[in-house]
């Protein structure tokens, strides 16, 4: 196309191009079909059935607490819900919607100790099965390690409090950490927010829920150039080259743009064991007084890492190798970026058929 | 050879093109390099304090006045949400024991069926007996 061309084009590429973006919040999203087994609060649990399922043991994917779960299922062939049912799995998603500032008092200690112990009860009570795979990506991937380093004995007493039981068995056979901060004190985030004179409280408890987009907002400014202006120069360059696929572009941009707010306290904790004293890789880490020790991690383990993530860089992750008691450990590193695991055409190519491997081998019976 | 004449003789926008990408990936490093920088943190930290203050004392002010024309404000309706989650909170609990006691009949019918009692407990009366 020659340079009058594109000049005279170009009106319609502009109006191409606001077209791609206004209609982008219409892009269907997490289009598989699945049922409500449980809620609670905000938090949903959902069952995809697979039909050709092959496998008895179910897969609980746990996603984290910025950004939606539809990731997980972007959009129709490429989908890793929908080729996890290919591939004969039964996938439950724990979904922890979108908090309002009623839900400020939710902590990790909630998250974990009530959402998650209690979607491991009903996806096993749904299922039929004993014991599950826990995989989580991100944030969700570091509270599904935490479930696992806490002592049994000590959460079903504060699950079910009265007369001394019993420690029930962990139902976790596998566990998937997908791109998990275990210690995020090197990161950039920690330059911004390790400033002891930034008050977290304060700001936890002014907000009572930090808005998604403030959240949203510091993840674009880790890389301002390319999340703030290259994304839609080259959403301009398809569209006058003819290469912009819409129902690439636009499933992705929907879900980026998707930010639920950030319950104060489970913000506050994070922050401060994550970034500021590392409490969880020291082993100090507590959840309503009960400790949480990544030693006791002795299930079958896959890590997965990417190494160009700049949300949860690989550095942060690597400490968990050191930690965990588990004798099966599997680690997956890749080149990408943080979503690049979860979505796009390397990870379907190459990231899912690894992690399906890997599950095939440790979901028999 | 047009290709090739294209190529030694790239077009006006071809040479922008260039030159942005040429000038992209230093400038992105650039400002990666400044947003680390810990006087950014400190800025970005105290706008975020700032910014959090304002919203608190705009949504308070804003909560006053609704009180004021008797209409409930947005801290009513979390009150009014927080009792409804307390609710559903120990719902939740009693359905938990309700399933858990359920599941130990289930266990002990099972086994009273296999040793011949009845789930309470009690001998089944033989039919011959």
């Amino acid at each position: 196309m020659s340079t009058v061309e594109r000049i005279v084009r170009s009106p319609l590429h502009a109006l191409e191009f606001a077209n791609v973006l206004l209609t982008t919040p219409d892009a269907v999203v997490g289009a598989s079909e699945r049922e409500v087994i449980w809620t609670h609060r905000g938090t949903t649990l959902y069952r995809y059935r697979s039909s050709s399922r092959e496998y008895p043991l179910p897969l609980l994917l746990v996603f984290a607490l910025i950004n939606r779960p539809e990731i997980f299922d972007l959009r129709p062939g490429g989908s890793l819900i929908e080729y996890l049912l290919e591939e004969g799995f039964d996938v439950f998603l724990l979904d922890w919607g979108s908090p309002g500032e009623e839900d400020a008092d939710m902590g990790l200690d909630e998250y974990v100790c009530d959402e998650l112990h209690w979607a491991i009860r009903e996806t096993l009570r749904a299922s039929g099965s004993d014991e599950l795979t826990l995989m989580g990506w991100c944030i969700g991937a570091t509270l599904c390690a935490m479930y696992c380093g806490l002592d049994r004995g000590a959460l079903d007493a504060s699950a079910r409090p009265g007369p001394e039981r019993e420690a029930s068995r962990n139902p976790v056979r596998n566990l998937a950490l997908l791109t998990m901060p275990v210690d995020a004190r090197g990161s950039t985030y920690a330059t911004w927010i390790g400033d002891p004179e930034f008050d977290v409280d304060a700001v936890a408890e002014q907000w009572r829920v930090v808005p998604g987009g403030a959240v949203d907002f510091a993840n674009g400014m880790l890389k301002p150039v390319t999340n703030f202006f290259t994304t839609y120069l080259r959403l301009w360059q398809g569209i006058q080259d003819g290469g912009m696929r819409r129902d690439a572009y636009q499933p992705m941009a929907k879900w980026v743009a998707d930010n639920p707010d950030f319950p104060g306290k489970a913000w506050s904790q994070w922050i401060r064991m994550m970034y500021r004293d590392g409490t969880l890789v020291a082993g100090h880490a507590r959840l309503r007084g009960m400790r949480v020790d990544l030693g006791r991690i002795d299930q079958n383990l896959l890590v997965v890492t990417a190494g160009a993530d700049h949300i949860a860089p690989r550095p942060g992750t690597m400490p968990v190798f050191e930690l965990v008691s588990s004798e099966d450990v599997t680690h997956i590193d890749r080149p990408g970026g943080h979503i690049g695991l979860v979505a796009g055409s390397a990870a379907r190519k190459e990231i899912w058929p690894e992690m399906a491997d890997w599950l095939r081998e440790r979901s028999e019976r | 050879m047009a290709d090739r004449k294209q190529s030694a003789n790239p077009s006006g926008e071809e040479q922008i093109r260039a030159l942005y990408e040429q000038a992209e990936s230093p400038t992105a490093k650039a400002f990666e390099e400044l947003v680390s920088k810990p006087s950014f943190g400190s800025l970005l930290a105290r706008s975020a304090e700032n910014v959090a203050a304002l919203s608190r004392i705009g949504t308070d002010l804003a909560d006053v006045a609704l009180r004021n024309l008797r209409i409930a404000g947005r801290a009513d309706i979390t009150r009014l949400a927080r009792q409804l989650q307390r609710t559903e909170d120990k719902l939740e609990r009693v359905l938990q024991e309700v399933e858990q006691l359920g599941d130990e009949l289930g266990h002990r019918a099972a086994d009273g069926a296999s040793n011949g009692r009845d789930p309470t407990g009690r001998e089944r009366v033989k039919a011959d007996s």
